[in-house]
């Protein structure tokens, strides 16, 4: 995987950080400049957006529960003019919480108490995705070969062959590696807007994809170690690993 | 009801008293002796014993075959005496009219018995007919109660009336009889359901009835209640369960919440501190974001301890006599931030309350915690006085104790201690006044600073209730809130704490210097 190369190496990625715990922000703040980003802190949703308006920060943790407008609304109006990568810290719990702040524009959410070092590596890569852009036609993973221009498929040297739609599929996970796909992104991006609630198909189709594309040591039917490439965030959706 | 009959009287299910039917019996033989004069001369005199039927009949039915058998006897005997020659005189010149005698008793015999026989299937009829509508009428007044006990009194009512005891009572114990009340007991197999207790004079006839007839309908009627009002009791339980059940969704979700907060601040000022890098001050400032997170977190669980046993009514106050300020002051400290968080205005000769002061401290401090979180940087103001109703005097509060948009409830009344913690926060909404009072509910919004776990104040409340005190918030929304304390001052006080000479205060009369008394005014 291609390492991150920061545009201007002089200045540090400014990641706004929007919590209205004052400690957490406290703790984030030396966790994030220790591993290379300046942190910028929000105490509620309308700073954030004051802040973030004044200078547009590289990326932006949020908050679920702030105490204006909640992490969700805040997220829809950051994506409103912003492609930065959103992380959604929840303390929750609730998958529902979480589908909803994915599907309001977030990139991933990462899920109260975590690791300074987890919520770090989550910020890189998608700081990563970002940098890469959409323009990426071929794609070598874990000995699969995707030439999304040429919409050939290879594992191992081999052809693979995928139904149309397990092709779009693959095509629409691949092209958002690492990002959280909820069951309704993917199922308005591969079948149509009509089918947003239509999650059974999508889980065949997936195991389908999975049983063909993932390696065979622990294939797709769910060996000892899980499938690799096509990860699933259960109750949420899937994510193609990086 | 009644015996579709001109004669319906003589059937009635008690009978006349025997007296009374051979007075009647009397009275008939002699009338229609009477009736054998003007017939004779139209018809042979030994037919005529026809004459005296109507009364052995009357007789018979009303009073049953024995008198009746008596008033056939003596209608014989009256029809030889005065009408079968020859008159006056019990013998009989024809050998015929034995026969005719003979003929007329024998016949009197057996309508009498006839006569019985109706009597006593139409008393069973009519008394069959009281005890369906009296089971029906039971039925539902126990099936259909809302509170089977208060049902009974009713019920026993209804048996009375029906039977036309002088008393009954239907009791949900087992109750001897005694020389008053006669005990049925009331079972269903080998259980005891209850008791059926009658007045002491009730006549073997309706004992027996009541013994064959009512008690088994009265037993099955109670069994069924009884049931039934286990099955009503099942559902309230299933409901309140279900209640219970999600007050601890609700403690699961805010605790989760409440704990994660500080567990990533820890976590996080933790990899921090571990870093090479930083510098001294900020290594000083993450170990203590690590301590008040921490501190924050034990608070929570204290929290949830307190809120448990207040919910299980552990809670039982160990009272000794305590000095208000001290609590205060104790509770200050603990909440800490800083030496302008607080302003406090303690009057000076406070007399001792008798409170749990473990208890009392706890609701001091989750209210001034409260406060100071939402009181965005001003000082709280804590004011402590104590208030006298003077004898004779209506109790009244000080002024400033005046409601501003307080919910109604029980205000304290007599002397007492009220402590009034004030901030100048954004206020409550008069429809959450008494809602900020309810475990995890949080109110509005907050300014800054980390949201509390909801649980501070129904902790606060509940313990300042088991102390016999009271807690109430008054606020006007952008005006701050006020939560008051009212501690009951007992009037054992005065004696339990040593009498010494008291100034008085503009507020306060007669009261007597307590051990704090003369401490230095606060800042």
């Amino acid at each position: 995987m291609s390492a991150r190369e920061p545009a201007e190496p002089a200045r540090p990625p400014r990641v706004l950080v929007v919590d209205d715990e004052p400690q957490i922000v406290r703790a984030l703040k030396v966790v994030l400049r220790e591993a290379g980003f300046e942190a910028v802190p929000a105490e509620t949703g309308s700073e954030a957006l004051d802040l973030a308006a004044v200078r547009p920060p590289d990326a932006a943790i949020v908050d679920l529960v702030l105490p204006d407008l909640d992490g969700i609304a805040l997220t829809r109006t950051l994506r409103e003019w912003s492609e930065m990568p959103i992380l959604v810290l929840s303390a929750v719990g609730e998958e529902e919480q979480k589908v909803r702040a994915l599907e309001a524009g977030a990139d991933d959410y990462i899920t109260k108490p975590f690791g300074a070092r987890e919520l770090v590596a989550r910020l890189n890569a998608a700081l990563r995705r970002a940098a890469r852009g959409e323009e990426e036609p071929r794609i070598v993973v874990d000995g699969l070969e995707i030439d999304l221009a040429a919409r050939v498929v290879r594992r191992d040297g081999e052809p693979v062959h995928l139904t149309p739609i397990e092709f779009d599929l693959l095509r629409v996970l691949v092209r958002n590696r690492g990002r959280l796909m909820t069951h309704r992104k993917l199922l308005a991006e591969v079948w149509g807007a009509e089918y947003v609630d239509d999650i059974q198909p999508l889980r065949t189709h997936i195991a389908r994809l999975r049983a063909k594309i993932e390696p065979d040591d622990d294939a797709g039917a769910g060996g000892v170690g899980g499938p690799r490439l096509i990860v699933t965030d259960p109750g949420v959706g899937y994510r193609f690993s990086e | 009801m009644g015996v579709p009959s001109p004669l319906g009287f003589l059937l009635s299910a008690e009978p006349p008293p025997r007296r009374v039917g051979a007075i009647v019996a009397l009275v008939a033989v002699a009338l229609s002796t009477l009736i054998v004069y003007p017939l004779a001369h139209v018809a042979p005199v030994v037919s005529l014993s026809v004459v005296y039927v109507p009364a052995v009949l009357i007789v018979s039915v009303a009073w049953g075959a024995w008198l009746g058998l008596a008033t056939a006897v003596l209608s014989a005997a009256a029809l030889n005496f005065f009408h079968l020659p020859p008159v006056r005189h019990f013998t009989l010149r024809h050998s015929g009219d034995w026969v005719a005698l003979g003929t007329f008793l024998v016949v009197s015999v057996v309508a009498s018995s006839v006569a019985e026989v109706t009597r006593a299937r139409t008393r069973d009829a009519v008394e069959r007919r009281q005890e369906a509508d009296l089971a029906a009428e039971m039925a539902r007044l126990l099936l259909r109660a809302d509170n089977l006990a208060e049902a009974l009194p009713t019920a026993a009512a209804r048996v009375a009336q029906t039977l036309d005891l002088s008393s009954a009572a239907i009791e949900m114990d087992t109750v001897e009889g005694d020389d008053r009340r006669i005990a049925f007991p009331l079972r269903e197999g080998s259980n005891r359901l209850g008791t059926l207790l009658v007045g002491a004079g009730t006549s073997e006839a309706k004992l027996r009835r009541l013994q064959e007839r009512i008690v088994p309908a009265l037993e099955a009627l109670l069994s069924a209640a009884l049931e039934r009002e286990a099955l009503l009791g099942g559902v309230v339980e299933t409901a309140s369960l279900r209640r219970a059940d999600a007050v601890k969704t609700a403690l699961l979700r805010a605790v989760s919440h409440d704990l994660r907060s500080p567990l990533t601040a820890i976590s996080a000022a933790g990899e921090a501190v571990g870093s090479p890098a930083i510098s001294p001050e900020e290594r000083a400032e993450m170990a203590a974001v690590i301590q008040e997170e921490a501190k924050r977190l034990a608070r929570l669980v204290d929290n949830l301890l307190d809120l448990s046993r207040l919910e299980a009514g552990a809670a039982e106050p160990r009272s000794e006599w305590t000095s208000v300020e001290e609590l205060i002051r104790a509770a200050v400290s603990e909440v800490g931030g800083g030496p302008d968080a607080f302003s406090l205005s303690i009057d000076r000769e406070l007399p001792p309350v008798s409170v749990d002061p473990v208890q009392m401290e706890r609701a001091f401090v989750n209210v001034l915690e409260n406060a100071r979180r939402h009181s965005g940087g001003h000082p709280v103001s804590v004011r402590a006085r104590a208030v006298r109703r003077l004898a004779g005097a209506p109790a009244t509060l000080s002024p400033e104790a005046r409601d501003v948009g307080a919910a109604p409830r029980a205000r304290t009344s007599g002397d007492r201690v009220i402590v009034r913690v004030v901030d100048r926060g954004p206020g409550i909404p008069p429809a959450q006044l008494e809602r900020v009072f309810e475990p995890f509910y949080r109110a509005g919004t907050v300014t800054s600073g980390h949201r509390g776990s909801g649980l501070g104040l129904a902790i606060a409340r509940g313990f300042t209730e088991a102390n016999a005190g009271s807690l109430h918030v008054e606020s006007l929304p952008g005006q701050g809130a006020t939560f008051v304390f009212e501690l009951p001052l007992e009037a054992s006080s005065a004696q339990v704490v040593p009498d010494e000479p008291s100034t008085g205060t503009a507020q306060t009369a007669e009261i007597p210097v307590s051990s704090t008394g003369g401490r230095e005014l606060p800042t």
